[in-house]
């Protein structure tokens, strides 16, 4: 078992002896992860990972868990050896959790080792502390090493190799379970006073960067020079490769589908398993390299700074800092934006940016606001020809999106303040380093499986049932008298007070599986292929069934609320632990965007006189 | 949180009021802080006893930065405002 305090290098250290082959258990309900792994050099030892944390006095839920799985894996026989992990440049918040893990394994008969990190890190600094008399203090050996650069790793691997049917010596328990936890944390602080390195050489480099980087101008600048680069990464970074991917299954596909000759295998091969499940594959590289540019803004430490500085204006909205990654990932897509949300601490917090993240404006909702303002805002100038009014309504749509995510934020942060317990904004800052980009890959690499593993069964699922409802009776042949279609007309009343026809019920109905999809159930209703890339045809025929500017804007302000992703439904239900939340949300979403939507038809109607 | 706080004496403050650049002792907490918090914060190194200084002061009532022994916290209005320290 292995645990430590947050910052202290324990994750390092697990795949330095796992060799980063890690295997991560979500729990369902709160965000802990436990990663396990069969160490390199001890085969036959399988190491057990725990979150960091400052005490084994849990704060919030996802420590009472992460806890309480800790004092489990020290009832285990299985388990012979704990390694708390100590960061000796900052003892002070080590020690008291070093010597309540001390207490309660040796209770349970476990042998305690102390990984004594960053050692590196003094020596670079020319400090030396005394570990040998520390040891003597605690009573537990003490080996030190260097996480980062693998020094005393050996050493380390050498104390686990003690035989685990040797109790350790100190084993009897009765009187270590009697110290008062008072004076246990004024030992702790005594230890690390008399242990700690002294002087502020380890901090001065921080704080000039701190300066730097949280100054009002320079820090501001620098903040959003990197959120840009930050949003460039996901949408161009990601492109090529999300290219890639969807000209690949498209040659699987084009090389697969004849093969079956025609008839309903190529049908469904073809429109369901590569169309469908195609169009969710493509997001993997999105996710992907999300994930990679989070992570390194996390390990250099300077996410911690960027939530330092957004905490204050998302506070108003019952937000937190840590919100702020979520919801600018949601706008490229909301499934990396619910996945980069387990870094907020507050369950409130997490819940309410959860809340928040659909309501951004997707990268999946842009082909949906292209063909609706192309079709119904005129493309002409403003202002003197300074603005275009497409490009306005465009703009307008996104910040729309941007505001709405907020002000939900905040209206339900009012409802819930008085029933969920909040944790408060301490951050610790941790130093700036240099990351380690072979863990940082292994991460991303993980968490594409997640989403692969886990969204794909249900995608899979809702494509086939929305395949079979457009395919029969009548083979494929015509959309128009297919079973989807007489849904289509069944629910048709409910789309004429915002003025649609069943055909683009029809095309809501199948945007469900995913927003973008409108745009080729539109394209299949009219007869146009590949509506996606050329949609001028599909304006045309739009424009010819006779839609006028007040449904337009019922729709952009539809497509703009409601939820209609199974993607990030299945991964809200999956991080959030059940679906309760998502339910809600999509009904809630829904049916705001419907009463928008009527309202946005009747006030535009009342505007133009139509 | 702050409107049932008693008022520290002259020579206390809340850690909120702290200077840039000025060192404290921590002399204890509101009583308005939860006891879970309050050990959280104690064991975080803001422990009664303690020397603690304002090492950032963000504009904008952005959340302050305070250091104890090496390690730099974040704090914001509500739980720095909860801490009293007396300035060395």
């Amino acid at each position: 078992m292995l645990i430590g305090s947050p910052n202290c290098g324990k994750t390092l250290l697990f795949n330095r002896l796992t060799g980063l082959a890690q295997k991560v258990a979500n729990f369902p309900g709160i965000t802990v992860e436990l990663a396990s792994g069969r160490m390199s050099d001890l085969p036959d030892t399988v190491l057990v990972d725990y979150p960091g944390t400052y005490s084994l006095h849990p704060l919030s839920g996802d420590e009472q868990v992460a806890v309480d799985e800790f004092r489990r894996g020290l009832d285990d026989p299985a388990v012979s050896h704990v390694v708390c992990v100590v960061d000796v440049t900052r003892l002070e918040k080590s020690l008291y959790l070093t010597l309540q893990v001390i207490r309660l394994a040796r209770m349970r008969g476990k042998h305690v080792v102390i990984a004594a990190n960053m050692m590196d890190v003094l020596a670079g600094h020319g400090i030396e502390i005394d570990l040998a008399a520390l040891a003597a203090e605690l009573d537990a050996p003490i080996v030190p090493i260097s996480a980062r650069t693998g020094n005393g790793i050996a050493d380390l691997i050498q104390h686990l190799r003690v035989d685990p049917s040797v109790a350790p010596l100190e084993s009897a328990g009765g009187a270590l379970e009697i110290v008062p936890d008072v004076l246990m944390q004024q030992a702790a602080h005594r230890l690390a006073r008399r242990y700690g390195p002294r002087g502020d050489v380890l901090v001065r480099t921080q704080n000039r960067l701190d300066a730097f980087f949280l100054h009002s101008w320079t820090g501001g600048l620098a903040f959003f020079l990197i959120m840009y680069l930050l949003f460039q990464s996901i949408f161009t970074g990601s492109a090529p490769v999300m290219d890639a991917v969807e000209s690949s299954l498209g040659a699987i596909a084009g090389w697969l589908v004849p093969l079956f000759g025609p008839g309903m295998v190529a049908d469904f091969t073809s429109d369901a398993l590569f169309s469908g499940v195609g169009a969710f594959l493509v997001f993997v590289p999105q996710i992907f390299v999300l994930t990679l540019v989070v992570g390194l803004l996390e390990d250099t430490g300077y996410m911690a700074r960027a939530a330092l500085i957004c905490h204050r204006p998302l506070k108003l909205f019952g937000l937190t800092g840590r919100s702020f990654i979520p919801m600018l990932s949601g706008v490229a897509c909301a499934i990396p934006g619910v996945y980069a949300a387990r870094s907020i601490e507050s369950p409130k917090s997490r819940r309410l940016t959860y809340m928040a993240i659909p309501l951004m404006p997707c990268s999946a909702r842009l082909p949906v606001y292209t063909l609706l303002i192309a079709a119904f805002i005129p493309s002409t100038t403003l202002l003197g020809g300074l603005v275009g009014a497409q490009g306005l309504a465009m703009v307008s749509i996104y910040f729309f999106g941007l505001v709405l995510g907020l002000v939900v934020a905040g209206l339900a942060a009012r409802r819930t303040a008085q029933t969920v317990a909040d944790v408060p904004f301490v951050l610790e800052m941790p130093p700036y380093r240099m990351p380690a980009l072979k863990p940082l890959v292994q991460r991303a690499f993980q968490r594409c499986k997640h989403f692969v593993t886990k969204a794909g069964g249900v995608i899979l699922s809702v494509t086939i049932v929305v395949w079979v409802l457009g395919y029969f009776p009548n083979g494929g042949t015509d959309l128009g008298s297919s079973w989807l279609a007489a849904i289509g007309r069944v629910i048709e009343p409910l789309f004429a007070p915002i003025g649609l026809d069943w055909r683009f019920g029809v095309a809501i109905l199948t945007s469900f599986l995913a927003r973008e999809v409108f745009v080729g159930t539109l394209g299949t209703i009219f007869g146009i292929q590949f509506a996606e890339e050329n949609m001028v045809p599909l304006v045309e025929n739009i424009h010819a069934s006779g839609l006028g500017l007040a449904s337009g804007v019922a729709l952009l302000v539809f497509f703009s609320i409601a939820l209609m992703c199974v993607s990030t439904l299945v991964i809200l239900a999956r991080e959030s632990g059940s679906w309760r939340l998502p339910i809600k949300m999509f009904i809630a979403y829904g049916l705001a965007g419907y009463i928008g939507a009527v309202l946005a038809y009747q006030f535009v109607s009342l505007l133009t006189g139509a | 949180m702050r409107s049932v706080e008693p008022q520290p004496s002259e020579q206390e403050l809340p850690l909120w009021q702290l200077a840039l650049g000025c060192r404290a002792i921590v002399t204890g907490f509101s009583e308005a802080l939860s006891p879970a918090y309050r050990t959280r914060m104690s064991e975080m190194g803001f422990h009664p006893g303690e020397t603690v200084s304002c090492v950032l002061r963000p504009a904008l009532g952005a959340p302050r930065m305070y250091r104890v022994s090496n390690t730099v916290f974040s704090l914001d209005r509500d739980i720095a405002g909860a801490i009293r320290v007396r300035p060395e």
